[in-house]
């Protein structure tokens, strides 16, 4: 039988187990710390680096000014050819990625059937896992020479494949959602197949009429800002697929069952209830492309064509153009490392503006979600 | 979606297989047995004399063609002149450097084509001179067939050998060079393989890991087991979150301006500079997972293990972790293929463009060349960029298998868990 003084613990081991205790938490807290801490710590090293820039140049060349001449003498930092650069190959690559992205989520989350969607999981994972440095080799050796030979009839096929698939499925849903519901179920019927035959029939128009467009385009560079946003937009597809699916998904099963059990179609369910629901999960998706899209090196580097030069147009992607991420890899070779040169500073206040743009991203997106779950809790 | 990871995967996949199987020429055996001491030498010398007999025409024809050129009148040796200096050039490019000849000082020049398809667009370019005809107003590249130039001359006898005999000249054999993982390369990779890089990024992944992982599983059991929530809580938490969105080429510049010019682990770029940065980039992404494991331990193991009388850092070490430590695997190779495969944090923190294997004790203070940094370095700032595709293809597929792999062991072990989990 084991005695009192087997079970109960005397006053020096209690103590010896309590400060044993808070040494273990404290050492936890403090390990904890280094790894959260570390973001401060970038900021910190980042702003320190970045400052003496706007010290030696003025702060208005930096954003306004689109004279890039780095090695001359005197050197030159107007950096907002670089500064459009990026946003446009950013954009492009959003605008590419997020409506076959959002139409992929909506499909694995409400229409495919679940075993096509147990493959399709870690495909999206692969996806996502390809080093962003093959991506840009693939860029460059594989896309760079189809696009520059074949461009036209490239853009051509890419537009058939994309939008043939879209537009049809659009014309279907937006004939289900136009057609008036106060009608009987034999009109309504008729009312149905007129309006799909007329919108499909309006989409082969805008398909063909484009597609003519597009085969004529010649590409003088296979490497420039539209071969750049397409792999930015490959690239950011998992991101937006994942997230905006989880956001989908949390719609929840009893918001669907009570839109079908109203009569509602299907359609009528994904585009009048489900996606209204998860509206703010899609847009922090879109969010988190973003910040992919633009903190992205490799690709940007390798398959942007890096001229410092604002399009023109501005919306003519066929042009090559220069990101601050490709700038930033690219010139600390030549910036002189140790010495802490102009060219050097320059290079970390554009890390900066990277870091500052992709805080004020995760902020918005941390506030939409907050905010979404705020309203959830109101109702 | 798989559309496109095909399209993005089976050209890698496909062309970078043929860095490892591939038709090599008597040249690529002679450079393995000079450079490696690898191949049989009775056999190799063989080959030898049968290819020389093959050549041998070849050679006395130019022989025979440079004094038959000094004889000829002054214009039209001015004509061909040129054209038979491209000729000698392709040909050396193509079978390696005259017999008789000074051995070349650059070991690119040592040996003619190592490989059948390079060889055949050799020869092609010893067959037709490349111009551009300008008739139509816009340029169009044609071929002119050089036989018709030599017509007449000893030399005209070379190319129907080149065009009909390439095969005897180089006897191509399929190889399978399985070492082009592990050889050194040399002369900026015009031969050998991918060795250095490979071991390189291996380097860098696991050092990254051996940092991170610790760091993180603690934060995860930090964040699970013992914080409250609170204004501190929200602040760490936010703080790593943010982490995971800092763009890598920051990090990169981070580690240049922290660990390399301020805390100075190492007096330049070395593979402990740039595997802490990674460490830093995957630590959210370990912290996570972690996290997600630990939290789907049931709480009823917990109880169990409290209601034994183990305390609570017992029940950590000895219920929690081991329960939760497939899903902590899981996360830690994923993060571990995003290690490998990142370029931009390691340009300036630890990657070089040519460099030895390094030995182990070097780490600490060595820049490394690595698969991912490497493979931008040679299709874009080499000096001959379409010589080595192979090389290029070689790199990126072997990165991308090596990513994959990681990632399929960390698919398969997360629906092994969640089998298990269900019952």
């Amino acid at each position: 039988m084991p005695t009192r003084e087997h079970i109960l613990l005397t006053t020096r081991e209690m103590r010896k187990r309590r400060v044993f205790g808070l040494l273990g938490r404290s050492f936890l807290l403090l390990v904890t710390s280094v790894a959260a801490l570390a973001v401060l710590a970038i900021i910190f090293f980042i702003a320190r680096d970045a400052l003496p820039f706007f010290r030696i140049s003025e702060a208005s060349d930096f954003f306004f000014s689109k004279a890039w001449y780095p090695t001359h003498q005197p050197p030159q930092f107007g950096a907002a050819a670089i500064f459009v650069g990026s946003l446009l190959v950013t954009a492009a690559a959003v605008v590419l990625a997020v409506p076959p992205g959002v139409c992929a989520a909506l499909c694995m989350s409400d229409i495919l059937p679940f075993n096509v969607r147990q493959v399709l999981k870690p495909v999206i994972e692969m996806l996502a896992a390809i080093p962003s440095v093959a991506y840009g080799f693939f860029a460059l050796v594989v896309l760079a020479p189809l696009l520059q030979n074949h461009g036209g009839r490239l853009l051509a096929t890419a537009w058939w494949v994309l939008a043939l698939p879209t537009l049809g499925l659009g014309s279907v849903v937006a004939a289900d959602l136009l057609t008036p519901v106060r009608l009987t179920a034999r009109a309504h019927g008729v009312m149905r197949s007129v309006l799909t035959l007329a919108l499909l029939a309006l989409s082969l128009v805008i398909l063909i009429t484009v597609s003519r467009i597009l085969g004529a385009v010649q590409i003088a560079s296979g490497v420039n800002a539209l071969n750049a946003s397409v792999i930015l937009g490959v690239m950011a597809l998992p991101t937006i697929v994942s997230v905006s699916e989880d956001a989908l998904q949390a719609a929840g099963r009893e918001l669907r069952e009570g839109s079908y059990a109203l009569g509602a179609t299907r359609a009528e369910t994904l585009v009048k209830v489900v996606i209204p629901a998860s509206i703010s999960g899609i847009f922090s998706a879109v969010l988190l492309g973003i910040m992919r899209a633009l903190g992205e090196t490799m690709v940007v580097w390798m398959a942007s064509g890096n001229a410092a030069q604002i399009p023109k147009p501005w919306y003519n992607l066929l042009l090559p153009v220069r990101t601050l991420t490709a700038t930033i890899a690219g010139d600390m070779g030549e910036a002189d490392q140790m010495t802490g040169s102009a060219h050097y500073h320059v290079l970390f206040a554009m890390g900066l503006s990277l870091l500052v743009f992709s805080f004020a991203c995760n902020l918005a997106g941390e506030w939409i979600v907050t905010r979404q779950r705020k309203r959830l809790r109101g109702c | 979606m798989t559309l496109f990871l095909l399209v993005v995967l089976l050209p890698i996949l496909i062309k970078g297989s043929s860095a490892y199987l591939f038709r090599a020429t008597v040249e690529h055996r002679r450079m393995m047995r000079e450079q490696f001491g690898r191949g049989d030498a009775r056999r190799a010398a063989e080959e030898h004399a049968a290819v020389q007999e093959a050549r041998r025409p070849i050679y006395e024809a130019i022989t025979a063609f440079e004094a038959e050129l000094a004889e000829l009148p002054a214009a039209r040796r001015k004509a061909l002149r040129p054209a038979f200096k491209e000729v000698r050039e392709t040909l050396a490019l193509l079978l390696g450097p005259d017999p008789g000849a000074p051995l070349p000082a650059l070991t690119r020049r040592l040996y003619g084509q190592t490989r059948w398809d390079q060889a055949q667009e050799k020869a092609e370019r010893l067959l037709y001179e490349e111009t551009w005809d300008y008739s139509g107003g816009e340029g169009k590249q044609v071929y002119v067939p050089r036989e018709p130039l030599f017509e007449g001359t000893t030399l005209a006898p070379v190319f129907p050998i080149v065009r009909d005999n390439l095969r005897e000249l180089l006897q191509p054999r399929l190889t399978f060079y399985p070492r082009f993982l592990t050889d050194r390369s040399f002369d900026a990779h015009f031969f050998g393989g991918i060795g250095a890089e490979v071991m390189g990024t291996v380097y860098l992944a696991l050092g990254a890991m051996l940092i991170a992982v610790p760091l993180g599983i603690i934060a995860a059991i930090y964040f699970q087991e013992y914080a409250k929530a609170g204004p501190v809580l929200s602040f760490l938490r936010s703080c790593v979150n943010t982490l995971a969105g800092v763009p890598s080429i920051v990090f990169g510049l981070f580690g240049l301006a922290f660990f390399i010019n301020t805390l100075q682990v190492s007096s330049g770029k070395s593979v402990l500079a740039g595997a802490l940065t990674l460490a830093l980039l995957v630590l959210p992404t370990v912290i996570r997972a972690s996290e997600e494991a630990i939290a789907a331990v049931p709480r009823s193991y917990k109880e169990a293990a409290m209601a034994l009388g183990a305390g609570q850092w017992r029940t950590i070490l000895t219920v929690i972790l081991p329960a939760a430590l497939p899903g902590i695997l899981t996360g830690t190779v994923i993060s571990m293929g995003r290690a490998a495969g990142e370029t931009a944090p390691i340009i300036f923190t630890a990657a070089v463009s040519v460099g030895p294997l390094l030995r182990p004790s070097e780490l600490l203070t060595q820049a490394t060349p690595a698969l991912s940094w490497n493979l931008y370095n040679i299709c874009t700032e080499h000096e001959a960029v379409d010589e080595i595709r192979h090389v290029q293809y070689g790199m990126a597929a072997t990165l991308v298998v090596m990513v994959l792999v990681l990632n399929l062991t960390a698919i398969v072990i997360r629906a092994r868990v969640a089998r298990r989990l269900k019952g």
